[in-house]
């Protein structure tokens, strides 16, 4: 049997997902229901802003709505890639795929793997299309160019592995509806952490401590190791949102939430594939 | 080729597999008859690595069980087979080719040979939600068909065929046998096993009662129902 020009099993059980996944009614729905809204924003872009009495700058208007934009697109994907993993598992079974391909010289690793790669993939080209739309629209309607945002959009994919490989493996722990929720809880405890914390550093707030404490509570507490080792999913989204102008400025306190968010993959992908190498098939 | 040695499997307190041994050969048409419960679906998983042995061994062709490799020469049929209900038989049955390492090619040409020999031309394109459930067994042993394998795991073969079906399907393990294939049988039709199989192993709440051959098994005018009925009743 020539096996040189086949592909290798884990390339194949990422394009089965991919064309399963794209096949489900669900996924074309959502899709268009998200490219619609997108395509809506377009009449934010043109508005004509006053503040203070005055007309603000056309090109600020739209660098600023669309980094609103972008951070808006990057969370709903986030929750649209826990949807979508939450019953892959699930549904491999009950349809039959999953002993059809494990009872092929397939190992479990490389059917994880592939499911990974698959959800992964797919959830980066949704979102990678919807900041496409919202690229072309500032660039070709409203002659505002930002190449960091495509960039932009691919950093931001790193937040969906995480969601996947955490979907994925408590999907096997818990019932799915439960495993998105908690993964849903995650992100949004690490999004008002993150946004408290960013208030807490402004002047007013820094103003209204001192006024009340004496002095800002400093030293290391638990709720401040927590908060740091939280996943900073919104710190990936603002890394990669400083990438848009190409604002950033590159240090440990930077790049830390890449690296959190990174090793947490690693983390999640290391326990799921422990985890299904003890499953039964069904 | 198939070798259990001390194998037990337990659920928390139930015990399905309890220090089962056997083997079986090279070409033979083996069943592992029992009644519903009695342990054969786990030894079946337990040989394709879906669950693994609380204790004991495994091996396929004198590797371990857990090596994915070793089920190249395999083909395996599920008691209730499911097919994704948004694929054609034809698509499923390229996705199994494709799983074996086949290139496009090769696969087209196995694909239409096995729908040749499970006699589903004319409805392969058509999606396998339509399909009744013997048509969906037939496709899914179209797939265990797949790549020409050394051994066939059947778990209830027959299951949601008609008579004709069910003779179709022996008619088929009937010249797959004569093509020298190992076939590793599960059923409940003692009948149809007596008609195909050399070999068979009967066993009760995990237990091994008996493994010889079907003469051996069913000797002095007994039938081989009359001897499951006897050894599990007994």
């Amino acid at each position: 049997m020539e096996t040189s020009k086949s592909l290798p099993p884990i390339i194949k059980i990422t394009k089965y997902t991919l064309v399963d996944e794209m096949q489900q009614r669900s996924f074309v729905v959502m899709f268009v229901i998200c490219a619609i809204c997108v395509f809506l924003l377009r009449g934010c872009f043109q508005g004509n802003y006053m503040v203070n009495g005055q007309s603000l700058d056309p090109g600020t208007i739209v660098r600023t709505l669309s980094k609103a934009t972008f951070h808006v697109i990057a969370t709903c994907v986030m929750v649209i890639a826990a949807l979508f993993s939450m019953r892959i598992f699930r549904r491999d079974r009950s349809e039959g795929m999953q002993s059809a391909v494990l009872s092929k010289p397939i190992a479990r690793w490389q059917y994880v793997m592939g499911k990974i790669l698959g959800l992964w993939i797919l959830s980066t080209l949704f979102m990678f299309i919807l900041h496409g739309i919202v690229f072309l629209i500032t660039s070709i309607n409203l002659m505002v160019f930002m190449p960091g945002y495509l960039v932009a959009s691919l950093v931001c994919s790193l937040n969906l592995l995480f969601v996947v490989n955490a979907v994925l493996l408590l999907s096997l722990l818990m019932p799915d509806i439960v495993a998105f929720l908690t993964v849903l809880g995650v992100g949004i405890v690490g999004f008002v952490a993150d946004g408290i914390a960013a208030a807490s550093q402004s002047q007013i707030a820094q103003a209204m401590l001192q006024h009340s404490n004496g002095h800002p509570e400093s030293g290391i507490t638990f709720w401040k190791v927590v908060y740091v080792l939280w996943p900073k999913l919104l710190g990936v989204q603002q890394l990669a949102a400083s990438l848009i102008e190409s604002e950033s400025t590159y240090g440990f306190g930077t790049i830390y939430p890449l690296i959190n968010v990174l090793v947490y993959c690693l983390i999640l992908g290391a326990l799921l594939f422990r985890r299904f190498r003890n499953e039964d098939i069904v | 080729m198939i070798e259990l040695k001390n194998v037990t499997k337990c659920y928390e307190s139930l015990t399905a597999v309890d220090d089962v041994s056997f083997a079986v050969k090279e070409g033979e048409c083996f069943a592992l008859l029992g009644p519903n419960g009695a342990g054969k679906t786990t030894i079946v998983k337990m040989l394709l690595d879906f669950t693994r042995p609380t204790s004991g061994s495994l091996s396929l062709n004198g590797f371990p069980s857990t090596i994915a490799e070793c089920r190249r020469s395999i083909g395996y049929l599920a008691e209730k087979h499911h097919i994704p209900p948004s694929l054609s038989g034809w698509q499923y049955l390229l996705r199994c080719a494709e799983l074996l390492a086949m290139n496009r090619s090769e696969a087209t040409d196995q694909c239409r040979r096995i729908v040749e020999l499970i006699g589903m031309q004319g409805r392969e394109n058509t999606k396998v939600g339509t399909y009744s459930k013997g048509m969906v067994q037939r496709f899914g042993l179209g797939a265990a068909l797949m790549g020409d394998p050394k051994l066939l795991i059947l778990d209830e073969p027959t299951s949601g065929l008609d008579p004709i079906g069910i003779r179709e399907i022996r008619q088929l393990l009937e010249s797959l046998k004569g093509q020298g294939m190992t076939i590793f049988l599960n059923s409940h039709l003692l009948s149809e096993v007596e008609k195909i199989c050399d070999t068979a192993a009967i066993i009760n709440r995990g237990r091994l009662l008996v493994k010889d051959t079907i003469s051996a098994i069913a000797k002095d005018g007994e039938t081989l129902e009359d001897v499951f009925v006897r050894l599990v009743k007994g």
